[in-house]
């Protein structure tokens, strides 16, 4: 069927996602009591006279349907509600929020996605052979690292140890200073890319000095499982009959593996859109530790003090990006598999 | 028969793999001889899980006779921390392991076997869950119910279940097909459950093992949880919280900065091996198990 | 008539956990030029890992464990002992010299890939000589012919693209075309390769009678009947008319019509190439239609090996009578050959068909019997005779 089609059918299916995700959390949140919810609102004991009044406000104790209806009847409006916990509407706190996390997202993603092919590739054409081994004894242990833990070891040696080198945060203070005013224009607010289109060395410099660390806790858990998927596609792929005839043909190994990692290639795509499920949940760590704030910093702290508008809108903005990027991996995938056509059911 | 002999000779031989048996057998041998490795103090005696305290300084101090891997923030003992920090990750993954299989096994076959309405209603509802990053809604169940150990688990428990869920039910929707099902069929097999009974054990006994081995992972993540302030109480004795106290105190002052080295790297180290041993093993079964791969 | 490829003592094991295979035990076979010689025998017979013997492609854990293969083409130069042959100079045989078409075409082809790009992947790799000779003459007729502006402001480009294919067409793994050719913003430059391959190939396809060669050249394995592709198969091992033509089991994943003009096409080949045809197949009748010559296979061993019309009347050792008898004709009763096939780990000593054979004596469980010449161009290896 049509890109076009194609594309506006899957986004249409976001809608029932985003419906379901919603009406799930505010769902538990009604297993609260009115009182405990209106608790929420106040900030100290002396407001506590005015609950009565707080849950007559917000309608806290009207029945399930008629809060989620006015829910839903103020988010058409564009009001998402105000997050108590940054003290802005969550609309704005989204796109605050948003490019720190992004760019983290944009240097680990293709790193992540190129060593776990490379090793995996490397692994595979040396099965049972030291090298295989070496990989995937390095793999296995990226795998098992507490992410915490990898980001406080990086930061005592890297940080404390060779005194300064890679520090924490996004940017060091002078840098922010720098940013925060003109002539420096914030086009994206994602600091490197900020940084080549202001033409400005040193703060691009400064910006990657401080994205080495988290980029590299971000990345070691998730390269292992990436190289593990690629070993195990490239070996099934190089067990099929068109290896053999490859082989017949007289092609050199280099060209035989070429055949073997276009194919193998496709169930690594398919979990790249897994990858990005996997991010989201390492963020959270790598940005608390490293002082980003970001998307998942602001979740977290969402989480942790119920601050309920906040996390609707941080879910349904996960579920719109999560149904976005399996349309992408879709896509991509009838790209690579000339069996597979859009609309068709993948394997 | 000849086919476990051959699954526990591969095991036995690949290097890896008997790493992994050996760490998780010294570690099952640490939780359990855990009173007499770090022995209760007798104030304590009551709350064995609470970690002792030797004082009440923020400033973690270095290893020394009566404190063999020096006390962290707080003067909690980091030795007896990380010793019967063992017994609490075993019960944490345990317990979680064992409550996901059971709502996998149970949903996932309903759904992979009789398909239809059921199958879309459970699929849809593992979707919502699969939507929302694990770790944010592991945090806001745990927020929302309190910290504890317990709620972890809970946490957990809810956030894993669907990915378990739609695996079994992939391999009962293999099984399904077989022909042995049809024929056990045609020969006038009483019931789905009977015929369950044939084939779900041939198409999940991967999927067990390789769910049990999960443990690492979930002893990881209620590790991330307990760091980041939603798990454990203070002072309870469990490797996260521990390794959250030396947030403060991972660059010593200027000179020495490792200088409270053994506040971050004890802890983390033993959440490392251990989940490096289930991991170990894992990895090893998954290559066995692969059928993809010959088993030559 | 000189023989193409002589086969001594070679013998194939497999080392498994359960133990010791031996696929291919002592096996001497002659393939004369010009020949089509069939291997007829049931699963397991050793008859699919001869061909792959010759190719040296038998699969881990597999071994060619002894014996001698030697090839004596017409351009190769002399005799070629094939399992001493150096990596590189075998894989300059296969595909050019000795192609191998297989059982199954569907798995045969890359599914990720069109068919023409994987035909041309053969002319790409044997005939780059040739090909780099006709761009260079295309380009001389696009310098000769060429007027008008835009042929002005190319002729500097194509004087270079000239130079590099006047290289390939000497020494084809020249240096400069390489390395250009690794770098992507160049790799443009030898698209004329590419081109020309893809005429090789169209007209390849048109040879073994597909229908609109250009278009099915685009398409993708996938989007093929079973028949077109083994027909794509066939053309890609034919396209560098190699002296040796290896069909395993080339028909049997086809249905029956299909098998016919299968059967027809191999018929053809044999008559205007002049290759020599290595046919394997289980199944008799089949091999009555393409082969001249005929050899048994039981267990990995020759049992007999004789003209198809010496077979069909004189049939001699007891595994080929059996063979011929159970092949189902309308009316008369189903024959079997008693007994299992031999168990692989566990061969019976002797004659590894002894258990079987309706005329069996003690000799034949002691000692194996050796090939013999026993009649004009008929070899038998029981004790019978």
């Amino acid at each position: 069927m049509q890109l076009r089609a194609y594309i506006v059918r899957r986004l249409l299916l976001l809608i029932p996602v985003l419906f379901g995700v919603t009406l799930f959390i505010f769902g538990i949140t009604m297993l609260f009591s009115p009182t405990a919810r209106a608790m929420l609102f106040i900030r100290d004991p002396k407001q506590l006279a005015n609950i009565p009044a707080l849950i007559e406000l917000y309608g806290l104790d009207q029945p399930f349907v008629v809060q989620y209806g006015n829910w839903i009847g103020q988010v058409f409006q564009g009001n998402l509600g105000y997050s108590k916990i940054v003290s802005m509407p969550v609309g704005d706190a989204i796109v605050n929020f948003l490019p720190a996390t992004l760019e983290l997202a944009i240097f680990a993603t293709p790193l992540i996605i190129l060593a776990g092919i490379l090793l995996g590739t490397t692994a595979a054409a040396h099965k049972d052979k030291p090298l295989d081994h070496g990989t995937r004894v390095v793999a296995i242990l990226g795998w098992s690292l507490p992410t915490f833990w990898l980001g406080l070891m990086l930061i005592m040696i890297f940080y404390g140890f060779i005194t300064g080198f890679l520090p924490p945060g996004r940017l060091s203070v002078q840098m922010d200073l720098l940013v925060s005013a003109a002539p420096f224009v914030r086009y994206t607010r994602i600091n490197t890319i900020d940084a080549i289109l202001n033409l400005n060395g040193p703060v691009l410099l400064d910006a990657l000095r401080h994205l080495v660390l988290p980029v590299i806790t971000l990345s070691v858990v998730n390269v292992a499982f990436i190289m593990r998927l690629m070993r195990s596609s490239m070996l099934e792929s190089l067990g099929k009959g068109y290896i053999l005839t490859a082989r017949a043909k007289g092609l050199s190994e280099r060209v035989v593996n070429k055949h073997a990692r276009r194919n193998a290639l496709i169930p690594v795509i398919t979990v790249s859109g897994y990858l990005f499920a996997a991010l989201a949940n390492g963020v959270v760590i790598t940005e608390t530790i490293f002082n980003y704030k970001g998307l998942s910093w602001w979740a977290w702290q969402s989480a942790i003090n119920l601050d309920i508008p906040a996390i609707l809108g941080f879910a349904m903005f996960n579920a719109f990006l999560f149904v976005l990027v399996n349309l992408v991996v879709d896509i991509l995938y009838t790209r690579v598999d000339p069996r597979v056509r859009l609309g068709e059911a993948v394997q | 028969m000849r086919d476990w002999r051959f699954t526990v000779r591969q095991l036995v031989k690949n290097p890896l793999s008997l790493l992994g048996i050996i760490i998780i057998f010294i570690f099952i041998g640490i939780a359990i001889f855990a009173p007499l490795i770090a022995p209760t103090p007798e104030r304590y005696e009551d709350r064995p899980y609470m970690i002792p305290r030797d004082g009440y300084w923020a400033a973690p101090q270095p290893p020394d006779e009566d404190h063999p891997f020096g006390t962290t923030m707080g003067q909690y003992d980091i030795f007896y921390g990380v010793i019967w920090g063992t017994r609490s990750a075993f019960r944490v993954g345990l317990v979680v392991i064992g409550v996901v299989l059971l709502i996998g096994i149970a949903l996932g076959s309903l759904a992979g076997y009789f398909g239809g309405i059921i199958d879309e209603i459970i699929m849809r509802i593992t979707d919502i869950f699969l939507a929302f990053p694990a770790l944010i809604l592991a945090m806001a169940i745990v927020a929302a119910l309190g910290p504890s150990l317990k709620t972890v688990m809970i946490a957990l428990a809810v956030v894993s279940w669907p990915s378990y869920a739609r695996l079994i039910r992939g391999d009962i929707l293999q099984v399904r097909e077989e022909d042995y099902i049809e024929a056990s069929r045609g020969l006038g097999a009483s019931s789905g459950r009977v015929i369950l009974r044939h084939a779900l054990p041939n198409a999940i006994y991967p999927t067990l093992i390789m769910a049990s081995l999960d443990i690492g992972a979930i002893v990881l993540a209620a590790a991330a949880l307990s760091f980041l302030g939603l798990g454990a109480p203070e002072g309870y004795a469990d490797w996260g919280q521990l390794t959250s106290f030396a947030r403060n105190w991972i660059v010593g002052p200027p000179g020495n900065p490792l200088k409270y080295w053994y506040a971050v790297t004890i802890p983390g180290l033993f959440i490392l091996f251990f989940v490096l041993g289930w991991n170990l093993l894992g990895d090893a079964f998954r290559d066995i198990f692969d059928p993809r791969l010959a088993r030559r | 008539m000189k023989d193409l490829l002589k086969i001594r003592d070679l013998s194939v094991r497999f080392y498994t956990y359960e133990g010791i295979v031996h696929a291919i035990d002592d096996l001497d076979l002659d393939i004369r030029q010009g020949e089509t010689l069939g291997i007829v025998g049931e699963t397991g017979s050793g008859k699919s890992m001869t061909a792959l013997a010759i190719l040296r492609l038998v699969p881990y854990p597999g071994k060619i464990e002894s014996g001698s293969i030697v090839f004596s083409g017409r351009d190769s130069g002399g005799e070629l002992e094939l399992l001493k042959l150096r990596d590189d100079k075998m894989r300059a045989i296969r595909g050019d010299k000795i192609s191998m078409v297989f059982q199954e075409p569907g798995a045969a082809l890359n599914p990720v890939f069109s068919i023409g790009s994987q035909i041309s992947e053969v002319f790409l790799l044997h005939r780059r000589q040739e090909l780099g000779r006709r761009a260079k003459e295309r380009i001389d007729n696009l310098l000769r012919d060429g007027s008008g502006f835009a042929s002005a402001l190319s002729r500097p480009f194509w004087r270079w693209q000239r130079r590099l294919y006047s290289k390939i067409a000497e020494e084809p793994h020249a240096l400069e075309p390489r390395l250009l050719n690794r770098l992507p913003l160049f790799r443009r430059l030898l698209g004329r390769l590419r081109d020309e391959a893809s005429l090789l190939t169209v007209n390849m396809l048109k040879g073994v009678e597909i229908p609109d060669a250009a278009r099915v050249a685009a398409h993708y394995p996938h989007e093929l009947s079973g028949g077109m592709k083994q027909r794509a198969v066939i053309a890609m091992a034919l396209a560098c008319s190699p002296e040796l033509l290896i069909a395993d089991e080339p028909t049997t994943s086809l249905d029956v019509t299909i098998q016919a003009q299968m059967l027809e096409l191999f018929r053809r080949i044999k008559a205007d190439k002049g290759a020599s045809i290595l046919f394997i197949t289980h199944n008799l009748g089949v091999a009555s239609e393409v082969c001249d010559r005929l050899a048994v296979m039981y267990a990995g061993r020759l049992c007999e090996v004789c003209t198809i019309e010496e077979l069909f009347l004189h049939p001699l050792h007891p595994y080929t009578k059996a063979l011929l008898d159970a092949v189902p004709i309308p009316g008369k009763e189903l024959q079997t050959i008693p007994g299992a096939l031999a168990d692989a780990f566990n061969p019976p000593p002797g004659c590894r068909f002894h258990p079987r054979c309706p005329n069996a004596t003690p000799l034949c469980q002691q000692d194996r019997p050796k090939l013999k010449e026993v009649g004009k161009d008929h070899m038998v290896a029981c004790y019978l005779f």
